[in-house]
């Protein structure tokens, strides 16, 4: 996981006493607080809430929330199964066939998508289509398939959305301002990982940085069925900050709007958030999105 | 695929120094999930028949512990093992708000003490009242020891939805453990004053 960097102490915009400000500040470390008590945060991250800490009794006492559940979870014994369960078990064994080659039920196997079977294809459609027809119906389904549930949100109501359409909006209506060769200087300005979609029907035309309401961002375009879609890539703490995203993402979702011709999907990917911009229908964003989560 | 019967006996050996260290483990998170241990004990049966056919996929004998929680998730999942064990959950809110209030400092709760008085049984009880994938992904970091990334590799979820699941999954443990600490008997120690205000974890809140 690459350092993310963060900044948890007061605003300058800030001023005593404002709540909400505060309450939003402790609602992003909120989601990191156990990562960093089971020291699973990169050094940097770490040490920026280590320094938080030092000033914050209240997520102090939420780090030490997290210590306790832990440390009597912990504690739970291991009973050791019995011998007659271990012999059962043996009996049943001997009496299988030899290993298959092929994967059982239950191991996920990632395909590319441009190797999946137009069922497969379809069923992510199917699920996109649904998504944006019964507006904030969530689908549930099982995350070992293909394609998650989606939910619907309000792009205005997320200004996290609202600043990607805006930029997509400003970067589409002239020449695209990078280019694919520019990908090596756009992962040098943000903090998390930037990897292309690759596979059949999806080029890279273009790779830039942005900046989405004071936030680093990478952009890749895309040309994808002889259309341009952008993937905007975030840092964790910006897509996870408000609730509207965090609580479908949280519950293994993926996230869809629409702002009159274009089309949103969003996910979160390792160490970052991932928004597919499109002036194209849901199912060729829920199409292209398996590519993505292939790479 | 060797098809002699010494080559086959060999898989037998080698699934067996991989897989049998952790049946006792796997029979524990299949106990939590179903109505009773003879339950339990066929999810981990049929686990190991799924991962005995399946054993040549297994490339890493280091990822044979994730790679079993993996199939018995999905035995499980496929039994049905959610909707009976969620059928009593309780308001999401309420144990928010419980958790607020330890962490604002609002109530006499010190939780360390709490949460050490809790037997074993209550614990199960606990985890059984907040969502499936909250509880999940909670017990397999702190009751299996595994890491975020085995976690997401198990669940087959991004590692920052691990993250977020653990953090919400232990605070509702938390509002969970506090907002029933009266009716199972932890509420009657000096750990428990309400209407006072002092600390959690040994520390008074501060604004």
């Amino acid at each position: 996981m690459s350092d993310l960097h963060l900044n948890f102490g007061a605003q300058p915009y800030e001023r005593p006493g404002d709540d909400d400000a505060r309450e939003a500040r402790h609602q992003v470390l909120a989601t990191l607080l156990g990562a960093f008590a089971d020291g699973e945060l990169p050094p940097e991250t770490a040490s920026q809430i280590d320094a938080h800490l030092l000033g914050c009794a209240r997520c102090r006492r939420e780090v030490e929330l997290h210590a306790s559940v832990r440390a009597r979870l912990s504690r739970e014994p291991l009973q050791p199964v019995s011998a007659a369960f271990r012999e059962r078990i043996m009996h049943e064994l001997a009496h299988k066939q030899a290993p298959r080659s092929v994967p059982a039920a239950g191991i996920v196997v990632l395909t590319p998508w441009w190797r999946l079977t137009p069922v497969h294809i379809v069923s992510a459609a199917l699920i996109a289509v649904a998504a944006s027809v019964v507006g904030v119906q969530r689908l549930r389904a099982p995350e070992r398939s293909a394609a998650a549930p989606a939910a619907v949100v309000n792009p205005s109501s997320v200004p996290l959305l609202t600043s990607v359409l805006a930029d997509y909006r400003r970067a589409t209506a002239g020449d695209l301002p990078g280019r694919a060769r520019d990908l090596d200087a756009v992962r040098a300005a943000v903090p998390f990982p930037v990897q292309p979609m690759r596979g059949d029907g999806a080029r890279l035309l273009a790779a830039w940085s942005t900046d989405l309401a004071g936030e680093p961002a990478a952009v890749l375009a895309y040309r994808w069925h002889d259309q341009l879609v952008l993937e905007y890539l975030v840092a964790e703490p910006v897509f996870f900050r408000h609730p509207s995203l965090r609580a479908p993402i949280a519950a293994g979702d993926v996230v869809t709007a629409r702002n009159g011709a274009q089309g949103m999907l969003a996910w979160a990917a390792p160490e970052s958030g991932v928004i597919l911009v499109g002036d194209v229908p849901m199912t060729e964003l829920a199409a292209l999105r398996l590519g993505a989560t292939a790479r | 695929m060797p098809d002699s019967a010494s080559s086959i006996d060999e898989q037998h050996a080698r699934f067996q120094a991989l897989v049998l260290p952790h049946l006792d483990r796997l029979l524990r998170f299949a106990q939590r999930r179903t109505s009773s241990t003879g339950d339990a004990e066929d999810a981990v049966q049929d686990t190991c028949v799924k991962a005995w056919l399946s054993f040549g996929d297994l490339r890493d004998a280091d990822k044979a512990r994730p790679w079993l929680y993996r199939i018995l998730r999905s035995v499980l999942s496929d039994v049905g093992e959610k909707a009976e064990r969620r059928r009593q959950l309780v308001d999401i809110t309420r144990l928010e708000q419980a958790h607020e209030e330890l962490i604002g400092g609002d109530t006499d709760v010190v939780f360390s003490e709490v949460a050490a008085r809790l037997d074993g049984e209550m614990l199960a009880r606990a985890l059984s009242l907040i969502p499936e994938d909250f509880a999940t992904a909670v017990e397999l970091h702190d009751i299996d020891g595994f890491k975020y990334h085995e976690i997401a590799e198990i669940a087959g979820i991004p590692i920052g939805t691990v993250m977020s699941r653990i953090s919400r999954g232990r605070r509702l443990l938390a509002g969970t453990i506090v907002a029933n600490r009266r009716a199972w008997g932890l509420g009657t120690s000096d750990a428990v004053r309400p209407g006072a205000r002092t600390r959690l974890g040994g520390e008074r809140s501060t604004p």
